[in-house]
């Protein structure tokens, strides 16, 4: 072992900044109260989710528990409409990086709060992409993938919420 | 009876965008140091240490690893916890039940966030659960940007009174040595020409990411007035949470969920006897990522009612020189380091009490002030602190 760095002095500290970019796979859960709206989806084209037995509210996603009862939810199943209203919306002008997969993405949809025709909020994205078109209050109903091997991603098997007439 | 719990000693970084010529432990201890020089005491006078930030930010899971001889946290007890947005407030409230409790008498609590590191949109939104929601979700800035939308169409503000708002913030942030953005703006077209971020946010509608640390202590009743001599009173907490994808929206005013802002502030007015939070309450701290919301929460703390809050702005209410003041700072629009960002409304409105925050200090007599905190589980932390109980 040398005594001294072979290694020119350095003149003062030099900061390092370390970028990583390695992708890295992920497996995520349904479990089975979200694999029951990903099995209805997939076979029936169908938004569902469950019902507190004691305060009747619906919850979406669906729960085990009601959040405000705090008792259990048992299997209570409620279709949901595919009809609502637009509550909120916006969309991206600037595209994010997805570290999931490592790439920038962009909805080309808008992201909206709708509410559904029972009362219970949802969020989508919507197919009208022409801002001037875009209204709080705008009428919307789902439009599924059609193709059944294409199905199976849950509610994503939704590709949008279409402008209907009020 | 919980027993009673001051600050007595206030810390912070200065906040900017990139903070290359330190490590995230290096920074915080900066905030930890000027903590304890404030309160005159040695790190070994504090028996529990507790910080708080955001997990995956800097895209690290563990962004305290390596951190606990830089604040002094080696040895001793304590916890980092993370709540999303409300962080900085759930790791000051951590603080206050553990002195509160009577089983410390001096704590530390720490804020802190180094977004040069990483990507924090990336972090919040496409990091999103990916069973559900995430193709619908846009990050903080989106959910923001929706209630932005919301407020424009139904209360009645056109978009000059949110960049009335941001005006101000930048008035105030140009007054405080610790704050990030000082854009010098002179007027609100230089807001209206900002161009879009996510619509209807302009850039300067939205939060900058700050590299930045925050750190109080705080200690019993018995320890404080031997301490500081403006020690600042803790007078209420009130925490609570909600789950956003289940329960509705950010502010719901449909009124079908109860929003936490609303239930926290019905709580704590109550048990503090405030009636009018204007006239009961010196000036306000709070959580206003963008300009659109510090509107919106104008309303959903009660300043005001429903409907109303672009008029506050409009009447100059909430300005440094006014009835109200809100964010003397400028606020998180001028200076958000995620982790810290809530502890800095708190630090803020302690130095109001004080009447050490300098420059931006308000001139009428401070002697309560409010902090609030939101975040993304849509959770609301509260304070309430006196100069005197």
């Amino acid at each position: 072992m040398s005594k001294e760095s072979p290694n020119k002095k350095a003149e003062g500290p030099e900061y390092i900044r370390i970028k990583f970019d390695a992708p890295r796979p992920y497996n995520w859960s349904t479990g089975k109260y979200l694999g029951k709206v990903y099995a209805e989806a997939k076979e029936n084209k169908k938004l569902v989710s469950n019902r507190c037995p004691q305060c009747k509210e619906i919850w979406l996603p669906p729960t085990p528990v009601c959040p405000k009862c705090k008792v259990d939810m048992g299997w209570d199943w409620v279709e949901l409409p595919q009809t609502g209203t637009v509550y909120q919306y916006t969309y991206l002008v600037y595209p994010l990086w997805d570290p999931h997969f490592g790439e920038k993405w962009a909805n080309p949809y808008p992201s909206a709060t709708i509410l559904l025709d029972n009362g219970v909020f949802y969020r989508h994205w919507i197919e009208e992409t022409d801002k001037e078109k875009l209204r709080v209050g705008m009428r919307v109903q789902a439009v599924w993938k059609e193709d059944y091997d294409e199905r199976g991603q849950g509610v994503q098997d939704i590709l949008y919420f279409r402008t209907i007439e009020a | 009876m919980p027993n009673r719990v001051a600050i007595v000693g206030i810390g912070q970084t200065y906040h900017t965008g990139s903070r290359d010529d330190v490590s995230q432990p290096e920074m915080v201890a900066e905030a930890v140091r000027a903590a304890l020089a404030d309160a005159q005491l040695s790190i070994k006078d504090i028996e529990g240490v507790f910080s708080g930030n955001m997990e995956t930010f800097e895209g690290i899971y563990l962004p305290d690893h390596g951190m606990a001889a830089e604040v002094g946290a080696f040895g001793k007890p304590g916890f980092k916890v993370n709540t999303g947005g409300t962080t900085g407030a759930s790791v000051v409230t951590e603080g206050f039940y553990m002195v509160s409790s009577g089983l410390y008498d001096l704590a530390l609590v720490i804020g802190f966030e180094k977004q040069d590191c990483g990507d924090t949109t990336a972090a919040i939104s496409a990091a999103a659960v990916p069973t559900w929601a995430k193709g619908a979700a846009t990050g903080a800035i989106g959910e923001f940007a929706k209630q932005a939308l919301a407020y424009l169409e139904t209360s009645g503000a056109k978009e000059e009174h949110a960049a009335m708002v941001r005006l101000k913030a930048d008035r105030n942030a140009c007054r405080n040595p610790y704050a990030h953005l000082k854009l010098g703006l002179k007027n609100i077209d230089e807001v209206l020409q900002s161009p879009y971020l996510v619509w209807p946010l302009r850039l300067m509608d939205f939060c900058p990411q700050s590299c930045g640390a925050c750190a109080l202590v705080l200690a019993s009743e018995k320890r404080a007035k031997n301490i500081h001599k403006k020690p600042v009173w803790i007078a209420d907490v009130e925490v609570v949470h909600q789950e956003p994808f289940r329960a509705g929206v950010f502010g719901d005013p449909t009124g079908k969920e109860t929003y936490t802002q609303h239930v926290a502030c019905e709580r704590l007015y109550k048990r503090n006897g405030i009636t009018n939070p204007r006239k009961d309450i010196d000036m306000a701290e709070i959580y206003e990522p963008s300009n659109w919301e510090e509107l919106n929460l104008y309303e959903h703390l009660h300043f005001c009612d429903k409907n109303e809050g672009w008029k506050l702005i409009e009447k100059g209410i909430t300005e440094i020189e006014g009835e109200f003041p809100v964010n003397p700072s400028g606020g998180v629009i001028a200076t958000n380091p995620i982790g810290a960002t809530p502890i800095i409304r708190v630090a803020e409105a302690a130095l109001q009490i004080r009447g050490d925050a300098g420059e931006h200090q308000i001139a009428k007599d401070i002697k309560t002030a409010m902090a609030t905190a939101l975040g993304g589980p849509n959770w609301t932390v509260l304070f309430l602190l006196k100069r005197s109980l």
